[in-house]
């Protein structure tokens, strides 16, 4: 993508490697509807893609505010602790306020719940505001800020909570859990989860693209120091960004808690702060700044969940043993394509040298390995010997033509 | 000349950079055991080069013999090898590493299985620092050092490969007295065990203490090559400077309005620095309808002037800055930009251009609130003022949604300029505005400043290029060395007096008494 695309007033809604994607996720839907051998796609397709939009809507609502700091110039790696506290703090608050509802499986009552939810995108703006105080002021990079943040904040969610059950209910507890007619409204209805992040999307698509606030977000991370040379606030907009980052991670919160009808602050969320990175990065953000959009990241979670999706259907175990290794092969896949203009044009090599030479064989032993668990052994050792072939060819084709 | 004689020889070299030509045809010999100087103003490609002879650059064309013999040099690998080291104006040093491996850096000692031979390197750098008089431990961490002893370390870095030839690019710039001093004793110790040095300085005392010859450059041409007994201060600058003016352009007097800014008695600290201020006891004012040019050579102070009137400095002034009749002390630049100062910077790339963002985007950034109806941007508002600021400054862009950094250097400097204007300002700050643009796109700078000042703009500009201030100024205050040493009304100025008084603070510093 050149980066003229970026930001003046966008002349079309997408960009063509935005396009890219649209395509890339009809061929993925379309293969594992093809491939699937229960044709679930077929058979159940309302199912299917509830499944797949309530976990977009999951993903996207916090992957959105990963953009708006990403584009700013920073990076936010606590999204999955702010989940954690997000949630933490909703269910505590509205034990403290009805401990006798909660512990009696009874509804809290409107106030006890609009106040909870309340406190919850408070703490996200407590937490927003928290890391810009580091990152400007104290002058840490925002990497090390937010990953402070990051063990810190889940830390904090657990001793909450344990603190809030020691004093609210007989026995100290982990998790708080959240029976309220509400949240049990919320988890049914997926519907809903998936109007918030459109609603969201549109949102943040206005500010980035039709605001003041969100032309100086993307000078800012383009260029810095040219940005307070022209008279921008920078440490405002950044705190903007960071708050913005944390408050979308506590609205996703408030979904976690609904969706597993309990605040558990050990586990809920925990690594899912990378996941909306990543569909930030494959719609399009560029971690230096500056560069990103909101239909590229949505589409980025709607490709990720797309493909997770596939490959629990089509080899049939639980999603989440392959997810993480999805998510990394997409990636790179995602940016690797993005580069490959400046492989051709660049004269640069895929497989240089001796690390080259190495980088074969680990290839090809990647690749025949996840096959052969996925498709068995002898598949496995095939296409292993296929990629070492291939990639074989590659280098020697390489070292000819340079 | 003796032909046995010449250690290096430069011959033709011409190296071009996208817009601009840095060398053109350049012919040095440099002989065996001398001490030559290189004389040039800013720009005049002295450091390009001295990166050819290193190896940090090919040329584009012309050939470089050493010790009779042709080479090419690909890399600085192979510069060092044919015994060539410099040492660059801005250190190459790892900071987090000892001094010891820095000076070994990518040639580190080993031994015999292969591990890092600690104690012999740390050796060896004892007895090359010790040569230098340099009373700095190996051991000690090089970004904790002073300027002057880190610049020792390159000079021990530069002895541990026995090179022969040795070319340092303006070593004093960031020397104190004392420092300078013991820079040259260890330039006659390498000179007595044979060294040839190559010298670049702009500093008339020191090449007419140091030089066996002088060299002068000037716009990427040689000009002259002479003997230091043969050649006078003023002589050096003069061939520095005097080119024929014929491109001056013609001058209608103008007629400045009332004092708009004035500033009294500014001092601006630089902790941690040896001279101890960036700027100190400046005082300086500008009508409307005036353009008031800074001279002073590089490291003087006038990018630091104009960044402190802007709020934009980094360090805490004393001093008074009067806008208006008002005492005015910004500590942000919107607050200068609202009180009505505009400042385009120095260095387009790193401080000026978005490049992630459009032409339009770029030009709009700072006044684009006045595009926003209820509470959204309004493009076709948005677009308007950017066609009409771009058509005032006359960019030439194939739209305003291409990418800036389409455009050619000329014209992304005056989409800069065309950002500022829009914030309708009374002062406009320059800074150094025609780095790096072509001849055409100058001249239309040129003409835009004329406009902008009959108009009742007040414009204090700087520049690295004399003849561009000269045509430019209606008064010319020279810095140098954080001071004001000299201001002239534009009949008075010339080249040669505004040289000299850029010059002087080094003159005044080390009390050196000038042959003639």
């Amino acid at each position: 993508m050149s980066p003229s695309d970026a930001s003046f007033p966008g002349r079309s809604l997408l960009r063509s490697s935005e396009w890219a994607l649209v395509l890339a996720i009809i061929l993925a839907v379309a293969i594992t509807a093809l491939i699937d051998a229960n044709h679930s796609y077929y058979f159940k397709p309302l199912e299917s893609a509830r499944d797949i939009a309530r976990n977009t809507a999951l993903l996207g609502i916090f992957a959105l505010g990963a953009t708006v700091v990403i584009i700013a110039g920073g990076i936010d790696l606590s999204a999955g602790s702010m989940i954690a506290l997000s949630g933490t703090v909703c269910a505590a608050t509205m034990l403290a306020l009805a401990p006798a509802e909660m512990i009696g499986f009874k509804p809290v009552g409107p106030l006890a719940v609009v106040t909870a939810i309340g406190a919850s995108l408070t703490a996200g703006f407590l937490v927003g505001t928290l890391h810009t105080w580091l990152v400007t002021s104290i002058r840490l990079p925002p990497f090390i800020a937010t990953l402070a943040t990051l063990v810190g904040l889940r830390s904090f969610a657990r001793a909450l909570c344990e603190s809030t059950t020691a004093s609210f209910t007989p026995t100290k507890s982990a998790l708080i859990n959240v029976y309220d007619p509400f949240f049990k409204t919320v988890r049914d209805n997926v519907w809903i989860s998936v109007a918030v992040f459109g609603v969201l999307a549109l949102f943040t698509w206005i500010i980035l693209t039709r605001t003041v606030l969100g032309r100086h977000l993307y000078a800012l991370g383009g260029n810095e120091q040219a940005a307070r040379l022209s008279g921008i606030r920078t440490d405002n907009i950044k705190w903007f960004a960071y708050c913005y980052g944390a408050m979308t991670a506590a609205l996703a919160g408030l979904f976690y808690v609904a969706n597993e009808s309990v605040a558990a602050p050990v586990n809920q969320g925990r690594g899912h702060e990378l996941n909306a990175i990543a569909a930030a990065v494959v719609g399009g953000c560029s971690l230096s700044g500056g560069i990103g959009s909101v239909p590229g990241t949505i589409l980025g979670a709607i490709f990720l969940r797309v493909v997770i999706d596939a490959v629990s259907k089509i080899i049939k175990t639980g999603a989440d043993v392959y997810e993480g290794l999805i998510v990394g092969i997409v990636v790179v896949i995602a940016v690797t394509l993005g580069q490959l203009g400046h492989f051709a044009a660049g004269g640069r090599r895929l497989l240089p040298g001796s690390l080259g030479l190495c980088a074969i064989p680990t290839l090809s032993i990647f690749c025949g390995m996840i096959i052969s668990m996925t498709a068995g052994a002898r598949v496995g050792l095939a296409s292993g010997l296929a990629a070492l072939v291939l990639l074989g060819i590659l280098r020697v084709w390489e070292s000819r033509r340079f | 000349m003796d032909q046995h004689d010449t250690v290096v020889s430069m011959l033709g070299i011409t190296k071009q950079f996208p817009g601009v030509i840095a060398l053109d045809d350049v012919t040095l010999h440099v002989q065996a055991g001398e001490l030559l100087a290189i004389c040039g103003e800013n720009g005049a490609g002295k450091s390009t080069l001295m990166k050819i002879l290193s190896g940090v650059y090919l040329p584009d064309e012309g050939e470089l013999w050493v010790r009779g013999v042709p080479v090419r040099f690909k890399t600085t690998r192979d510069a060092e090898a044919a015994g060539i080291a410099i040492i660059h104006q801005e250190l190459n040093l790892v900071e987090d590493l000892s001094v010891s491996a820095n000076i070994f850096l990518g040639r580190e000692l080993r031994t015999s299985l292969g591990f890092l031979n600690e104690r012999q390197m740390i050796q060896r750098s004892q007895e090359l620092l010790d040569s230098l008089e340099c009373r700095i431990s190996p051991l000690s961490r090089t970004g904790g050092l002073r300027i002057g002893d880190q610049q020792l370390v390159e000079i021990a870095k530069a002895l541990s490969l026995d090179a022969s030839i040795v070319v340092m690019d303006e070593p004093t710039s960031a020397l104190t007295e004392s420092e300078s001093r013991r820079l040259e004793r260890v330039i006659g110790r390498l000179r007595s065990q044979g060294v040839t040095i190559i010298y670049i300085s702009h500093k008339m005392d020191e090449v007419f203490r140091l030089a066996d010859r002088i060299a002068v450059l000037r716009d990427g041409r040689m000009v002259r090559t002479e003997n230091r007994s043969a050649a006078s201060p003023q002589q050096v600058t003069g061939w520095m400077v005097g080119r024929d003016i014929s491109n001056a352009h013609a001058y209608t007097p103008r007629i400045p309005g009332e004092r708009v800014l004035e500033v009294h008695n500014l001092f601006v600290p630089w902790p941690g620095h040896a001279r101890g201020y960036r700027l100190s006891g400046v005082s300086l004012n500008v009508c409307r309808g005036e353009v008031l040019g800074i001279a002073g050579l590089m490291g003087a102070g006038r990018t630091e002037l104009l960044e402190t009137i802007f709020g934009a400095g980094p360090q805490k002034w004393s001093g008074e800055i009067l806008l208006r009749g008002r005492s005015v002390h910004f500590t942000h630049p919107q607050e200068a930009c609202d009180a009505g100062i505009a400042m385009v910077c120095e260095d387009r790339k790193r401080l000026g251009v978005f490049p992630n963002l459009t032409v339009g985007s770029n030009v709009s950034l700072c006044t684009l609130s006045r595009a926003v109806r209820g509470g959204l941007v309004r493009r076709r508002i948005e677009e308007a003022m950017v066609a009409q600021s771009i058509r005032d400054t006359g960019v030439k862009t194939s739209g305003l949604s291409s990418n800036i950094l389409g455009l050619s250097g000329g014209n992304q400097q005056k989409c800069i300029v065309s950002r500022w204007l829009l914030t309708q300002p009374e002062v406009l700050l320059l800074d150094d505005p025609t780095r790096g643009i072509d001849v055409g796109a100058k001249a239309e700078l040129y003409a835009l400043i004329d406009t902008l000042c009959r108009r009742g703009m007040a414009v204090l500009v700087t520049s690295s290029e004399l003849p561009e201030l000269l045509s430019l100024s209606d008064r010319i205050v020279v810095l140098s060395e954080g001071r004001v040493t000299a201001e002239f009304n534009r009949n008075e100025a010339s080249e040669q007096r505004i040289m000299e008084a850029a010059t002087l603070g080094a003159f005044n510093r080390t009390g050196h008494e000038l042959p003639n």
